[in-house]
């Protein structure tokens, strides 16, 4: 399938769960769809089109926090991204790792980060941070302060 | 039938970077794994929201100390997609040499590594002094035998002066003979073939499930390369091949890293002989709001990072990548079934980059020790003298 | 079988009767390449005192003090080594055609207490006229007024600084009077004090 044909075909396909489609240059696509439709469109992008599934990123912003996948489509040359916006009192999505092994390690990241919940993940322990860092501190924030009073933020001299 | 607990890291000889495995055994063979990192996380994605886009780069250079020019080629390139503009060509062939030339030295480390862990130290000092002549030659074309600064979202920073150049390429040719040599021995040993066929098999469908990528997925016949399937510098006005085997196990992933660098030499002198010339930087200014993708393949795979930014000059998020975060879980499918004197090579072979190598120590469920980290190495080394004697070798 | 054993044995003798491939250090020194980045130098004659290489370094490994003596004023340079990551955007920043900091080709740089790890310079500073805080190095307006021509001549601050170093003011000349009408208005003054004497009447 050309590049046109896969856009319309998302386009016609996700019809209920676009919410916005950015068509950026050749070589990228954003879509934003509804939180809910994620697990189906994640799913139906990496199967069915067989593309990879290259990382997920979350973004604090004041009003919302975002998550966005993105899908590489070689064959094509042209990167999907799916974006999905939360809100920042208590985000929740449903987990994709069941979906592909791919994104069970971005999600326990985001997680501890971002304290986003991902429902049905099988595997929620830290990745990152050291177990002695606070529950409920989530240091990519902007709302992020110091919690650590002995921590050297000088040169050291 | 009891099962023991094998701990290894956090800090071990066998790995670059600290990593902490559990291997849990039953007798010799392994039967499950779990991986914790962490041990290096620096803060680096809230650190590149301090500064601006181009004080930036100097971090995001330092996140890895081996493919320490893979990060800023993406970073450029995903702050160069906001706009999105293109660079001009000078520009792109030198950060093409420089690519090139850290793939190279990369490559080697690990196969002078790879011969540490076999017990062939020969190999690991060969190897190694092979390496000192490719930092040589990025020494004079861009100042520093490591990390380069010659990245800028917009171009490059600094020229290629033209009587650096044969000084340059002579030695960087000058290691062709002897890679030559190393392949064929490589490639023809019989003990290495008993050593490493059939271990660590890492199946086509689980490297796609997975997402795996780099060597590790090109040995398992996946093929997919970034400079191939979607061409950025001057990778589309060189010619050279994408190496593919089949058999997904360790020796396959041995072969594909020592023939890319037969591939890395082709693609470096077709760029220092055929260097354009004309400007080097676009001097951009300022930049929009947006966000951008970049992506560049680095010796171990494919580095992504994703920048937004809202119009002030830094930017308002930055997410990293590096490609052995989606290398690291195969463990889980590469690593169960085999024995434990096959673990540390298994787990090298996907080259790992995430700052580890430390002491390995082997207990027991009820905390004794039964081997430490020199031990497991020696575990290592003694079943490649085991096969040699077998074959009447030794 | 025989044949890769010959193979490697004729490296062997090789690598055993050549001379051994590690260099001599310390017994020899080692010179870098020209290209080598090492230390950056400060130049005290070409440095300006702009404090753009301050501003641009990405480790803030660059700083500076400024002494508002009246007799003898000045601002210090200070470049931190222990810092330093080699990267040459202060060079790269530099306004005075490169040449204030450069990069040499210095690399044995160990010390023993991390508190001497710094390089210092001394540039002169100029203060206003009226209250006394420091405006910008000498070097540093002398070189503005240098790159604008005679556009100086619309800031007292620019052509008096030019003037003066060309010689042909007094370098002492100072007003007696201080009532921020006329005269204070064609003095070397900071940007506070240049805008209240521009702004207030002459009476006070």
């Amino acid at each position: 399938m050309t590049r046109e044909e896969i856009v319309k075909d998302l386009k016609g396909r996700f019809k209920a769960d676009i919410i916005d489609f950015f068509d950026k240059s050749p070589k990228r696509v954003y879509m934003e769809i509804k939180p809910e439709s994620l697990v189906r469109c994640a799913s139906y992008i990496f199967k069915d089109l067989r593309a990879r599934f290259n990382i997920a990123s979350g973004v604090d912003t004041p009003t919302h926090i975002e998550i966005l996948y993105h899908f590489s489509l070689e064959y094509i040359n042209l990167l999907v991204t799916l974006r999905i916006k939360l809100e920042r009192d208590n985000p929740a999505v449903d987990s994709l790792a069941p979906v592909f092994k791919g994104a069970n390690w971005i999600e326990r990241e985001i997680h501890e980060i971002l304290g986003v919940d991902f429902k049905g993940h099988p595997d929620m322990r830290r990745l990152l941070l050291p177990d002695e860092w606070p529950a409920g501190v989530y240091p990519l924030r902007r709302d992020y302060t110091e919690w650590d009073k002995n921590a050297i933020r000088d040169r050291g001299v | 039938m009891a099962k023991s607990i094998i701990p290894i890291g956090p800090y071990h000889p066998l790995q670059e970077e600290p990593e902490f495995f559990t291997l849990t055994v039953d007798g010799e063979t392994v039967v499950d794994i779990d991986v914790s990192i962490g041990y290096n996380h620096r803060g680096i994605e809230k650190l590149s929201e301090m500064k601006t886009f181009d004080q930036s780069t100097f971090v995001i250079e330092r996140i890895c100390g081996i493919c320490s020019t893979s990060h800023p080629f993406a970073y450029t390139r995903a702050v160069e997609d906001i706009i999105p503009v293109e660079v001009p060509d000078r520009a792109k062939y030198i950060r093409t040499i420089i690519g090139e030339g850290e793939r190279i030295h990369s490559h080697l480390l690990w196969l002078g590594l790879a011969g540490h862990f076999l017990g062939y130290n020969t190999v690991y000092m060969w190897v190694w002094k092979l390496r000192e002549e490719i930092l040589d030659a990025m020494e004079i074309l861009s100042g520093n035998r490591n990390n380069y600064a010659m990245f800028k979202p917009g171009g490059v920073r600094r020229d290629i002066n033209s009587e650096d150049i044969p000084p340059a390429l002579r030695k960087i040719e000058s290691i062709v003979p002897t890679l030559n040599k190393l392949k064929k021995a490589i490639i023809d040993d019989p003990v290495l073939h008993a050593r490493l066929k059939g271990i660590g098999i890492l199946t086509k469908e689980e490297a796609l499930d997975y997402c795996a990528l780099g060597p590790t997925s090109r040995a398992s016949g996946v093929a997919k390369d970034v400079r191939k399937d979607a061409p950025y510098g001057a990778y589309d006005q060189v010619e050279w091949d994408m190496i593919v085997t089949e058999n997904g196990d360790v020796f396959d992933k041995v072969v594909v890293r020592v023939l890319e660098m037969f591939e890395s030499v082709k693609i470096m002198k077709q760029c220092l002989e055929n260097l354009p010339p004309g400007e080097i930087d676009l001097n951009i200014k300022n930049i929009p709001p947006g966000e951008g993708i970049g992506a560049h393949e680095a010796p171990r795979g494919e580095t992504f990072h994703y920048v937004r930014s809202d119009g002030t000059n830094r930017p308002a998020r930055h997410k990293v990548r590096a490609p052995t975060f989606m290398n690291l879980p195969t463990f889980k499918a590469t690593v169960i079934g085999e024995t434990i004197s096959d673990a540390t090579i298994i787990l090298a072979s996907i080259d790992p980059c995430y700052c580890c190598t430390e002491r390995m120590s082997v207990m027991n469920c009820r905390g004794k020790k039964i081997y430490s980290g020199e031990d497991l190495v020696r575990l290592s080394q003694d079943k490649t003298k085991l096969i040699q004697k077998k074959m009447g070798l030794k | 079988m025989k044949l890769p054993k010959i193979r490697e044995l004729t490296e062997a003798i090789k690598a055993l009767l050549s001379k051994p491939y590690t260099s001599k250090f310390p017994k020899k020194p080692h010179i870098p390449h020209p290209n080598f980045r090492g230390q950056p130098v400060y130049n005290e004659d070409k440095c300006v005192g702009c404090l753009a290489c301050e501003q641009v370094c990405p480790v803030e490994a660059i700083d500076h003090r400024d002494d508002a003596d009246p007799s003898n004023p000045k601002r210090i340079m200070i470049h931190y080594t222990d810092t330093c990551i080699f990267c040459g955007s202060c060079e790269a920043a530099c306004i005075a055609d490169k040449e204030g900091i450069k990069l040499s080709n210095e690399w044995d740089l160990a010390f023993f207490d991390r508190k001497t790890a710094q390089e210092t310079i001394e540039k002169e500073l100029q203060l206003c006229e009226i209250c006394g805080e420091p405006i910008a190095c000498k070097d540093h307006l002398k070189w503005i007024a240098e790159k604008i021509g005679e556009l100086s001549y619309s800031s007292p601050t620019l052509y008096f600084s030019h003037l003066k170093s060309l010689g042909i003011i007094d370098d002492n000349l100072i007003q007696a009077s201080r009532d921020y009408g006329r005269s204070d208005r064609v003095k070397i003054l900071c940007a506070r004090c240049r805008r209240e004497s521009t702004l207030t009447t002459s009476s006070r």
